[in-house]
């Protein structure tokens, strides 16, 4: 159909997202609100503390099935949820364990790996981080390295990953590893593991990025003994699990709910700069950009809520999500960095940490708008480039 | 002039390329910039250029230079982009110094004493947080006193401003309607708060905040109180077309840097180079590159040629470059993949230097903005003469 058949919305759901946009306002504090207002680094335990207060209301899965612990949100609670927290500012939703993990861990898990990890994710008790691209295999994921020898009751790993998001703030990590390097395919020798990282012989060193932050790592693994018993599914079927994780992780990764946010950051910058002491508001070009970046996201948000409505969205509607969701918060980040200009860009990294009190040179926010422009540079790399987005298009809709 | 022959210009070249590639690069550049100390920039290099006779390439022979155009200054300052140099070559050389030779009485040319040698840096402080790229917005005052003037007003962060020993500044004479003149201001001058900060390449400068700076009669240049604003205009467009030297420098390197990256990065068995569709990303990268060459040198021969464009040529040189570097550093980035988010590898580094150039003295859309002003001043006269802009 060229027009999408989706009924109405549904006049209850307001009442939803009013619940979590009050949620919002009271469980975020003035402390709290400073730092995420200023796109300073937020402490673990800040953060730690708002995804248990979401843990609570069983929010932080409410996505998930009723069988799995969770609400059973419909794809426009899920929305609504997203949208009124990314809205809001909130902390950023780790997707490792509630969007990754989880759903792998009760779609292809045993009854005790059910047991044993779901509580800790539906509570955040336990930090997950995810250990796919290694420094050969980026977009070509498929060709990983890390080894994975079964020994007795356990299996010896060894290997390295590459640009693992708070891996030195997790306490276990899922693995893609490598179980037979003979296998005829090389997707086909793939095993997904769960370990433990206190496991003796694994190190974990930071990869500062351009921002000068702190956020990715560098994960090795030297005879590191995990039990058979956190294989997931089958061995060597593990990269089937690793495509059914990649398609939630595309459709989450574009994180559109936080674009209206940066557009009212950006009004307000454009308020509250001059050029020739007139506020860069009046400008032609600015009124135009602002209003050509308002309508790319109104169309990116109809585009999203169509795919929620098939259910499942498919591989395709999420690379397309993903291709020009980056590509806006690219657009976006980079018009407030062009504000910024006006002021030399000056970049004060060290007014990101909380509790800052050095002499400012600029408008407050720079520094975190900087921050967030430079890192996200990485927003049409990471979760599949956007080369290897349009590759699966080609392939996948139009047959190429 | 220019008193530089082609034989001249291409030894320059080939020495500061040399200079710069041997002795500089990304992680000089890193040490540099990271450094505790209040430069950020290698004091033994600007040493090392003064004595290369580079610090004088512009300067009048009275002051040790040897009277070179913009030209030869912007040779320098590609190299120097190429391989990241941290130090103020431009703010010193063609703004601060370029202010004094260009506007300062005979008595005031002393003010250049030590530049070509090394031994003074100077600084240029203009616009103003309420003046965002606009040049003819002055807030601070010059208010005359019994000898002189005091000066109030907050300046905006201006590159190289943190390490001067002497500031060319912008104020408006006697009150918020009088002329703007351009006041020599010693760094150490009473009242002058300068609040040093790194941009977002690391390089560093200041912004600044003027109390009732005291400063002599003589300390105005020129030494009448004439209107300077087409003067600074001046300044600024060259200041910009020596930014578009630096970003030339630093994007074709960038350009280099991940062709040979991508020849060597193998996926899916085989050279990422070997993809169409990044070899057609990394021919564009190229074509700007070579666009930008163009533009510039285009408008360098104008500046050098005093020509009536020279001011069109600049702003079309730096609207363009800025397009086109805009264009490599986010390929740059993009085509490295996650190794370009990395502060360990330079592909970043040369995103970081581009996107402050960039911006550096009006970005992209503010000189079309003044090109297409400049349109309607055609249509409102459609007999006048091809205008010099300011």
């Amino acid at each position: 159909m060229f027009i999408n058949a989706a009924a109405p919305r549904d006049p209850n759901l307001e009442k939803f997202r009013m619940e979590v946009r009050e949620f919002c306002q009271t469980e975020i504090g003035p402390e709290m609100r400073r730092i995420l207002d200023l796109g300073q680094h937020l402490p673990k335990d800040m953060h730690d503390g708002w995804l248990k207060a979401l843990g609570r209301k069983g929010w932080l899965t409410g996505h998930w099935a009723k069988e799995h612990g969770g609400l059973g949100w419909t794809p426009e609670e899920s929305a609504i949820f997203r949208d009124e927290t990314d809205g809001a500012a909130a902390p950023w939703l780790a997707p490792f364990g509630v969007t990754m993990v989880g759903p792998v861990i009760y779609t292809f898990g045993t009854p005790e790996q059910k047991a044993r990890h779901l509580p800790g994710i539906r509570k955040n008790d336990v930090w997950w981080c995810q250990g796919y691209s290694e420094p050969g295999s980026g977009s070509d994921l498929a060709s990983l390295k890390t080894r994975a020898v079964r020994d007795g009751d356990d299996y010896v790993v060894n290997g390295q990953k590459i640009w693992t998001t708070l891996a030195h703030w997790a306490d276990w990590i899922f693995c893609l590893v490598r179980t037979d390097p003979d296998a005829p395919k090389k997707q086909q020798g793939i095993s997904f593991l769960l370990i433990d990282m206190k496991t003796p012989g694994i190190t974990v060193r930071p990869l500062i990025t351009l921002d000068l932050g702190h956020h990715l790592n560098e994960v090795f693994f030297e005879d590191v003994r995990v039990p058979a018993e956190n294989l997931i599914g089958e061995e060597n079927k593990g990269w089937d699990y690793a495509k059914f994780l990649l398609a939630h992780e595309r459709v989450g990764v574009a994180e559109i709910g936080k674009f209206g946010r940066y557009l009212a950051q950006l009004r307000k910058l454009l308020g509250e700069t001059r050029e020739g002491g007139r506020p860069l508001s009046e400008d032609p070009g600015f009124r135009r950009r602002l209003a050509e970046l308002e309508m790319n996201l109104s169309t990116l948000k109809a585009m999203h809520a169509d795919a929620l409505a098939q259910g499942t969205p498919g591989l395709i509607s999420a690379a397309a999500l993903k291709i020009r969701g980056s590509e806006l918060q690219q657009a976006i980040l980079q018009t407030m960095t062009d504000v910024l200009g006006r002021h030399g860009l000056a970049y004060q990294a060290d007014a990101l940490m909380a509790g800052w009190n050095g002499e400012l040179v600029g408008p407050e926010e720079s520094a975190g708008i900087l921050a967030e422009h430079l890192h996200r540079r990485a927003a049409t790399i990471y979760g599949g480039s956007s080369e290897i987005q349009r590759n699966i298009i080609a392939k996948g809709a139009l047959g190429l | 002039m220019p008193a530089f022959s082609s034989e001249e210009r291409q030894l320059l070249h080939d020495s500061a390329t040399e200079y710069f590639a041997d002795r500089y690069g990304p992680e000089r550049a890193l040490a540099l910039t990271r450094d505790d100390g209040p430069d950020g920039f290698g004091r033994a290099e600007w040493k090392s250029y003064a004595e290369l006779g580079w610090l004088g390439l512009m300067l009048p022979e009275d002051a040790g230079g040897s009277e070179g155009g913009l030209t030869e200054a912007a040779i320098l300052f590609a190299a120097a982009g190429a391989e990241l140099a941290a130090e103020p070559l431009i703010p010193c050389l063609v703004l601060g110094a370029g202010a004094v030779t260009g506007l300062g009485t005979e008595a005031q040319q002393a003010a250049l004493e030590g530049v070509a040698e090394g031994e003074k840096i100077l600084g240029f402080l203009h616009y103003e947080p309420g003046s965002g790229f606009a040049r003819d917005h002055v807030e601070t005052i010059a208010r005359p006193t019994a000898d002189g003037y005091a000066l109030t007003g907050d300046k905006a962060f201006s590159a190289g401003a943190h390490a001067a020993d002497l500031l060319v500044v912008s104020a408006r004479i006697g009150g918020p309607d009088g002329p703007v003149g351009l006041f020599l201001v010693p760094g150490d001058a009473g009242g002058l708060h300068r609040v040093p900060a790194p941009a977002l390449d690391g390089r560093r400068g200041a912004a600044a905040t003027l109390d009732g700076v005291a400063v002599s009669a003589d300390a105005l240049l020129g030494g009448t109180t004439d209107d300077r604003l087409a003067a600074i205009d001046r300044l600024l467009d060259r200041a910009a077309l020596a930014v578009c030297a630096d970003m030339l420098g630093a994007m074709t390197k960038a350009s280099e840097i991940t062709t040979d990256y991508l020849k060597t990065r193998e996926q899916f068995g085989q050279k990422l180079s070997s993809f169409q569709v990044l070899q057609h990303r990394l021919v564009d990268m190229r074509i700007c590159c070579e666009e930008s060459r163009a533009a510039i040198h285009a408008a360098l021969t104008a500046q050098d040629e005093n020509a009536p464009d020279a001011a069109i040529a600049a702003w079309r040189a730096k609207a363009e470059t800025a397009r086109a570097a805009r264009f490599v550093g986010g390929q740059g980035v993009q085509l490295h993949g996650g190794m370009g988010m990395t502060d360990d590898l330079g592909i970043g580094h040369y995103y970081k230097r581009l996107s402050v150039n960039e911006a550096l003295f009006g970005d992209a859309a503010w000189h079309i903005d003044r090109l297409a002003a400049r349109e309607d001043a055609r249509a409102a006269q459609p007999a006048a003469p091809e205008m010099a802009g300011a």
